[in-house]
């Protein structure tokens, strides 16, 4: 069991994302970005090199300087969507990364440097990053 | 000496093994496997600043002087369509494919509402007429570019199966679930359609990738908000994923026009304010009330009843819309006609906020 949000938990997510070969095709696969996230008080970063996620680290604020572009929405949020994909084996047509972004007024998807070019890796990798979140179905995830 | 089939000897000429290119290459995969970033090496990674290759002949290769011109090609200096990343946007066009006949869950498809699957077969028709055009423009382009640029050649080929493949799948979707096609919109014979009029590249690329294609790439977003289904949303959302890539050609382009062109930067401008103009045109489902627009709204508000509650979904669409290729136009460079006054745009996001 694995708590969300955390490195661990991130890590198994990655595991079980990258042995499974059906997320390098079907608009996956071939990925450099790399991706912040939000969640409450706390910053996770997700390295993306190539076709696997090589590395989920913990940061701070100062750490968002430096990604591509990062998420950030509310925690029960973050706790909905993860939930929802555990009880839907992926996400519904109201929880996937791209609908939530549409779903608020500012977005969710955002970045400190504002180069639009980098913030487009979320529209550019977007299915390999759904097909990560969609892998913690997999993953036995508790709350705090 | 060797003997042909019918048993008589011949001399064998191997003059041709003398005449090589830069010989004793050993291009080694790297974490990627063995990308074109990885063969450019040595003489074969340098592309010229200007061409004279007129003949068709592969960068690197020796020139074979008797060789008659198969190319007409338009675009022989470099600054003209290079950018720094096109051998990586190709490999990850190459990468990324996907198929709409197999990923794509068509069985999620189920009878909708009759108005609701009449605004879907419109915004099909309309995606499929402005897809042909993303698909016939990069295609000329092609054949007007020297063969010594050949990265951003086939980040364009690589283009032109996405458009193809965009096209079809929204014909799909019309022809999927009882409907059909509609009414062609006229979409192509507009700002769409005068894209092709373009009589250089990066006109053309700043018309195409970095107006059109950016102010597609926002529909295909918002399409998740418009499906009705796991279907529709993997659809828009693996289009978008083409369209951001198309559109990273062209404002990683013009970023590299401007930074070793600077003489053409005015130029530049003039098209972008074409481009702006675009924005607000009627090829534009967001930026005008037309067919297509009245249709968005019917699928974003979930039927005519909800028109209204559709169009202030679209005004949102517009806003960001606006708001991208304004950041998108300061990445490339160009940021200073938002701040000068030259550039409607701000005002235009303050109309739609």
């Amino acid at each position: 069991m694995a708590l969300f949000p955390s490195v661990d938990w991130f890590d198994e997510v990655r595991n079980v994302f990258n042995a499974d070969d059906r997320y390098r095709g079907a608009g996956g696969g071939y990925c450099n970005c790399v991706a912040g996230f939000r969640i409450a008080e706390k910053v996770f970063v997700l390295t993306f090199d190539g076709f696997e996620c090589s590395a989920a680290a913990e940061g701070d604020d100062g750490t968002l300087d430096d990604v591509d572009f990062y998420l950030e929405m509310p925690a029960e949020a973050w706790r909905d969507m993860v939930a929802n994909i555990a009880a839907n084996d992926g996400a519904d047509l109201h929880h996937t990364l791209n609908t939530l972004d549409l779903d608020r007024e500012d977005g969710l998807a955002t970045s400190k440097h504002g180069d639009q070019v980098r913030e487009d890796l979320f529209f550019r990798y977007n299915q390999t990053l759904q097909f990560f979140f969609d892998a913690s179905a997999l993953v036995e995830t508790e709350f705090p | 000496m060797s003997e042909a089939a019918n048993g008589a000897e011949r001399e064998l000429d191997l003059g041709w093994m003398d005449r090589t290119g830069p010989w004793e290459t050993r291009a080694e995969p790297g974490k990627y496997g063995l990308t074109i970033a990885d063969i450019s090496i040595g003489d074969y990674g340098d592309a010229p600043e200007v061409s004279d290759n007129l003949t068709g002949r592969a960068r690197g290769a020796a020139a074979r002087p008797a060789s008659y011109r198969i190319g007409a090609y338009a675009v022989r200096s470099k600054n003209e369509i290079w950018l720094d990343n096109a051998s990586f946007l190709y490999e990850e066009a190459l990468q990324r494919q996907w198929s709409s006949a197999t990923d794509v869950p068509w069985h999620t498809i189920e009878p909708l509402p009759d108005d609701v699957e009449q605004a879907e077969c419109q915004l099909a028709t309309f995606l499929t007429e402005v897809e042909f055009v993303a698909g016939d423009v990069p295609a000329r382009w092609v054949s007007l570019t020297t063969p010594d640029f050949y990265e951003p050649r086939q980040v364009l080929l690589a283009q032109v199966m996405d458009e193809s493949r965009h096209m079809d799948v929204f014909r799909k979707r019309a022809l999927a679930n009882g409907g059909g096609l509609m009414q062609a919109t006229g979409a192509t014979s507009g700002f769409v359609g005068s894209i092709d009029l373009s009589r250089d590249f990066t006109e053309m690329s700043s018309r195409l990738h970095v107006s059109g294609e950016g102010a597609v790439l926002t529909l295909f977003r918002m399409g998740e908000l418009m499906a009705q289904n796991e279907a529709e949303k993997v659809i828009y959302r693996l289009c978008a994923q083409d369209e951001a890539r198309h559109v990273a050609f062209g404002v990683m382009h013009l970023r590299y026009m401007s930074e070793t062109a600077p003489e053409r930067r005015e130029e530049i401008h003039c098209y972008l304010d074409e481009a702006e103009g675009g924005l607000i045109g009627a090829a534009n489902p967001v930026g005008q009330l037309t067919p297509t627009s009245e249709s968005m709204a019917i699928i974003l508000g979930g039927g005519k009843e909800n028109f209204d509650d559709g169009m202030n979904k679209i005004i949102a669409i517009r806003r960001r819309q606006l708001q991208e290729y304004r950041k998108r136009v300061i990445s490339a460079g160009f940021g200073e006609r938002f701040e000068n006054g030259r550039s409607r745009v701000a005002q235009m996001i303050e109309e739609a906020a």
